[in-house]
């Protein structure tokens, strides 16, 4: 596809929206889990207390940015790195509206893949780093659902790949012009976002953080902007699986004309960044073991049972 | 009863071996020489038809202080005091062994009952009693370089006898050597045949302890090998500040054993003194006092409801019932002024009548509560993640259960429908119709179900007390209840003078002992009470049930993972001030 | 040659050369990661994406994670940094740098002489063409290569099953 846009610019305008979209999340996320949970949320700086966005970056850049002597330094400030530069150069790939991404490659969900199985480095490094038991069990329980999960991801998409037959996102969207994937692909869906919400390892997936039992998991040890990474990654990882759920299950920017493609894009993204944060209001957390032989044991002969269907309809046909 | 069985063990040890006494509370109470004791034991456990299976409780006390008669009994220097409980005979029996000496010895009865590992330590901590044949006889409440023994007579009771606190670099270092944890010390493996063992400290700063408890957690892999409980953080010698207060003044102390049992504490005192000192309460008052109770109840139910979803990782329940509980709250504030600590009972009633409109709010949240109940059930206890979490985690059988001194819903979700309210009424409980819920497997989510239940119960209870407050004083005419009435003063000098002293310096209650067991919200909690006929205890003992639920984590933790830990801390319900005191 | 091909050749050889050099094991694994990362450039610069996809996926992000994983828990502390010092003398390690240099030598010769093709000849090869060739000429090794996996994965769940060694006291009873 021809972009006519120079790719500065979209390069420029999707680093800026990712960018501010993780650090409006802070806000997002804690004004919708106060929403559902009775009580208020920030509400004091600045209008609906949006400022706490400022604050909180403000917060995280002026604090003591330690690094604990027992640590592996150079590993310790590499970590934190990882997971951002992983999740920034996955949204290279996501097409935002009819010409608008930043590489269109022929092979853009492979690098999704990829990218996202090197994220797990940042867990396990961060977590090995620290040099402190509790980081290094959220780093064992974090590798260990990163690989498991990842696994069926892969699985998981490529009903869709067999329905559109590319791997590049931009006709994965227009192969839904007639409906949308969500209807033929539904496991594959729900798999991917189980599998989504585990590489993101946000609640009920946080096992290795799981503060209740690990204290804050692999980054026990991490403050200032080193913590601020993960966190932002977090919530980068969040916007870049519901912008891949979008494109893939939902028809990326397809939708009436009345309103320009970007908002039919950015509204079902929106819709699906909020149901995390539903999910993560109201699920408890599993236990470590009991994830993994979910994973295994459920998730995948489900994605293969999906894969198997697909092919065998996509043949006939 | 107390004949039948004072003949069977007379027929069987010989007379003088068993000696009755007499006690204002009227438990069975029996001294025995110290040769005999573990005998003696081993037969009530074992050789009884109807056995005392449960060692409820054991204390001590430093008699060498109490200028009183003794009922007749030679005076020992040191005393020490078995609880044990029958449930088929639904009665305590006291057993008391005298210990002469300044730092007496006595053989352990660890291998008869496992729970008695912890108060065996406890009685050295604080007596310097030493138990021959303990398995790890050390501090447990104190810190384990703390001079002296605090409960003996001698040792001081006030910071200013004390002279100075200073913390030398030297100390503190000697401090934070002292916490070093040492497996070897512990008798704990640091390797198995093929791998070693990790040692996690949790705590005593940890998100998931609910307050400064310390766990040392021996693992392999993620799997608990042996845990170890270290407890002591939040002692403050309630015992010891007892002696010192008056009868009246330890009133707010109490509040702040199980800090969220509130009034609760307030009752198991107060029942206690009353019985030493012959008060009867009127029944206005007992329904008040009953009502308040269960009030609590629920206020403490809700907030281990909330919690223990969280430790499973559910966000947002906690805030529902803290909303809840605030609602609880606004009850009680309205009825006591206070909020967590009321220290609203006094001696023979309690403080104030209740005021006007007090019905309208209660009947409001008996009409609004179940509807939210109904709600939680929903989110919490169907919920599958949460039933995967906690279904066969932590069990433990009925049998474990006494073994241990598991009282409260951790023994009901075991199926014995034991609640002490119907089993051994006090305060009017017998006045009212409440079902006591139980469930069979004993397993962390069996014990969420009990509570669960009891919340609905207990709000049975409050209806009824709504609907049938009856009429009359919230105080009782004795003389020695506290704030005395002030009607009856102002007759001649004596009523003045027996008004002020009592105002002043607090009651007289008689010499004697006696000891209180109610149901409260974790299980039994009592008070002991001994009194040498002055305007302060001798001596008070509180039996709170966290202590012997937190013995035996380690018990039934091995075999799990750290998550299933935090299910296990969380369905136990402990309050940290309630384990230390 | 383009840019592209001598920054990521450079980054690889230099990443491969601390992978042998470095005391601190995990320090190699990272090294070896991003020689990985190097290489999988290197495939995409010329026209086989979706090796270069492979490359991260299953070497970078499957193999080199479970290794970490596995040094992670060994918990290798100072002493085996000192003995990987030790057995890295020079005698040990000089005669087969010479080699590979030897080799880098010679690589680098063909690649820039005359006789290696240029990057406007570059074929890009994608994912369909590499799935009708492995699937059409070469099913018969990829099945196997399957089998293969098959019983590694049969083999590795024998060998990795263990007894449960810390049992719950219920279970204990039941089989001492």
């Amino acid at each position: 596809m021809e972009t006519a846009i120079n790719p500065w610019w979209i390069i420029g305008g999707v680093l800026f929206a990712v960018l501010n979209t993780a650090a409006g999340l802070i806000w997002v996320e804690r004004r919708m889990l106060a929403l559902w949970q009775d009580r208020y949320g920030p509400n004091r700086a600045g209008p609906f207390g949006l400022l706490i966005v400022l604050a909180d970056s403000i917060k995280m850049f002026f604090k003591e940015d330690w690094i604990p002597p027992f640590a592996d330094r150079l590993v310790f400030v590499f970590a934190p790195a990882i997971v951002v530069a992983t999740v920034l150069m996955s949204f290279t790939i996501i097409p935002v509206a009819p010409g608008v991404v930043v590489a269109d490659f022929n092979i853009g969900l492979l690098l999704f893949l990829a990218f996202s199985s090197l994220g797990a480095y940042s867990i396990m490094l961060g977590g090995w780093a620290s040099n402190n038991k509790y980081a290094l069990l959220g780093a064992m329980r974090g590798a260990a659902q990163m690989i498991t999960y990842e696994v069926f991801m892969g699985l998981s998409l490529m009903g869709v790949v067999l329905l559109s037959g590319s791997f590049n996102l931009t006709d994965i969207v227009l192969a839904q012009q007639d409906g949308w994937f969500i209807v033929p692909q539904f496991i594959g869906f729900f798999i991917f976002l189980v599998a989504g919400l585990a590489e993101t390892h946000r609640l009920p997936f946080d096992i290795p953080e799981s503060e209740s039992e690990l204290v804050a998991g692999f980054h026990t040890e991490y403050s200032g902007m080193k913590f601020g990474m993960f966190f932002i990654g977090e919530y980068m990882g969040v916007t870049l699986i519901s912008a891949l759920v979008t494109t893939l299950y939902f028809g990326g920017w397809l939708g009436p004309d009345f309103l320009p493609p970007i908002f039919w894009f950015l509204a079902k993204t929106f819709a699906f960044i909020c149901l995390f944060i539903l999910l993560r209001a109201s699920l408890p957390r599993p236990r470590y073991d009991q994830l993994v032989e979910y994973g295994w044991k459920f998730l995948l002969p489900l994605a293969l049972v999906n894969l198997l269907v697909t092919g065998a309809i996509r043949l006939m046909q | 009863m107390i004949p039948d069985l004072l003949a069977a063990l007379r027929s069987r040890f010989g007379n003088d071996i068993v000696e009755p006494e007499t006690t204002r509370d009227e438990t069975p109470t029996f001294w025995t020489p110290q040769g005999k004791v573990l005998d003696l034991l081993i037969y009530l456990k074992t050789g009884l038809s109807q056995p005392f299976s449960m060692m409820y409780d054991l204390t001590a006390h430093d008699m060498r202080a109490y200028k009183k008669d003794l009922n007749g009994h030679s005076r020992f220097d040191f005393q020490l005091v078995y609880h044990l409980f029958s449930f088929e005979r639904n009665a305590f029996l006291r057993l008391k062994v005298g210990l002469e000496g300044e730092y007496p010895s006595h053989p352990t009865a660890t291998h008869i009952w496992p729970s008695l590992n912890w108060y065996e330590r406890e009685v050295y901590d604080m007596f310097g009693i030493r138990f021959e044949g303990h398995p790890r006889l050390r501090r447990i409440l104190m810190p384990s370089n703390w001079e002296g023994h605090p409960l003996r007579k001698e040792h001081p009771a006030r910071a200013t006898e004390m002279g100075p606190f200073r913390l030398w670099d030297e100390k503190q270092d000697a401090e934070q050597k002292a916490l070093q944890f040492d497996p070897a010390e512990w008798g704990l493996q640091t390797q198995s045949e093929d791998s070693d063992f990790l040692f996690l400290n949790i705590g005593p700063q940890h998100p998931g302890t609910h307050g400064v408890l310390r766990v040392i957690l021996q693992l392999d892999g993620e799997e608990i090998v042996d845990a170890i409980p270290e407890i002591g953080f939040h002692h403050r010698g309630a015992e010891k500040m007892g002696e010192r207060q008056s009868w009246h003044t330890y009133i707010p102390y109490t509040d702040r054993i199980d800090y969220l049992g509130g009034v609760m504490n307030n009752l198991a005192y107060l029942l206690a003194v009353e019985k030493l000192a012959g008060i009867t309460v009127p029944p206005r008052a007992q329904t008040i006092r009953v009502m308040l109770c269960e009030l609590f109840r629920i206020a403490s139910h809700l907030v281990w409801y909330g919690t223990f979803a969280q430790d499973v990782g559910q966000l947002s329940p906690v805030f529902y019932m803290f909303t809840d509980r605030e609602k609880v709250f606004s009850i009680v504030e309205a009825i006591t002024g206070g909020r967590m600590h009321p220290n609203w009972f006094r001696i023979g009633g309690v403080a104030q009548d209740l005021p006007a409109g007090w019905d309208g709010l209660v009947r409001q949240f008996i009409e609004y509560f179940p509807r939210k109940l109904k709600e939680y059930d929903k989110m919490v206890m169907r919920n599958s993640i949460f039933k995967a979490r906690t279904k066969g985690i932590g069990i433990f059988t009925l049998q474990e259960a006494i073994e241990w001194g598991v009282t409260g819903p951790g023994l009901r979700a075991c199926g014995l429908e034991w609640d002490m309210r119907k089993k051994r009424p006090y305060s009017g409980y017998e006045n009212f119709d409440f079902e006591v819920p139980v469930a069979s497997h004993g397993d962390c989510y069996d014990r969420a179900v009990v509570r669960v239940e009891e919340m609905r119960q207990s709000l049975r209870i409050i209806d009824q007390c709504l609907k049938n407050m009856p009429e009359g004083p919230y105080k009782s005419s004795h003389p020695l209840t506290t704030p005395p009435i002030k009607k009856h003063t102002m007759q001649d000098i004596e009523t003045l003078i027996n008004h002020f002293l009592n105002v002043s310096w607090g009651p007289v209650i008689p010499p004697g002992e006696a000891m209180s067991c109610i149901e409260a919200t974790k299980g039994w909690n009592g008070y002991y009470l001994l009194s040498d006929g002055n305007t302060s205890p001798y001596r008070v003992r509180v039996r709170a049930p966290s202590f012997a639920h937190m013995q035996m984590l380690p018990y039934i933790s091995r075999g799990y993972t750290v998550a299933d830990l935090l299910s296990i801390l969380g369905a136990m319900d402990f309050v940290l001030a309630d384990v230390d005191r | 040659m383009n840019l592209a091909f001598n920054i990521a050749a450079v980054i690889a050889i230099v990443c491969t050369v601390m992978v042998v050099t470095r005391y601190n094991i995990m320090h190699a694994l990272l090294y070896l990661v991003t020689s990985f990362m190097a290489v999988a450039v290197i495939f995409f610069t010329y026209g086989a994406p979706f090796i270069a996809a492979l490359e991260l996926i299953v070497y970078a992000g499957a193999i080199m994670v479970l290794m970490v994983f596995v040094i992670m828990m060994l918990n290798l502390g100072g002493g085996s940094a000192a003995q990987e010092k030790q057995w890295l003398s020079l005698r040990v390690w000089v005669f087969p740098a010479i080699l590979s240099l030897i080799l880098l030598g010679e690589l680098i010769w063909l690649i820039y002489s005359e006789q290696y093709i240029g990057s406007e000849q570059i074929k890009v090869v994608d994912t369909k063409e590499v799935a009708v060739a492995l699937y059409g000429p070469y099913v018969v090794a990829v099945e196997l290569s399957a089998m293969l996996l098959m019983a590694g994965i049969v083999g590795a769940y024998h060998l990795g099953r263990q007894r449960k060694k810390i049992v719950h006291r219920f279970l204990e009873r039941s089989n001492p």
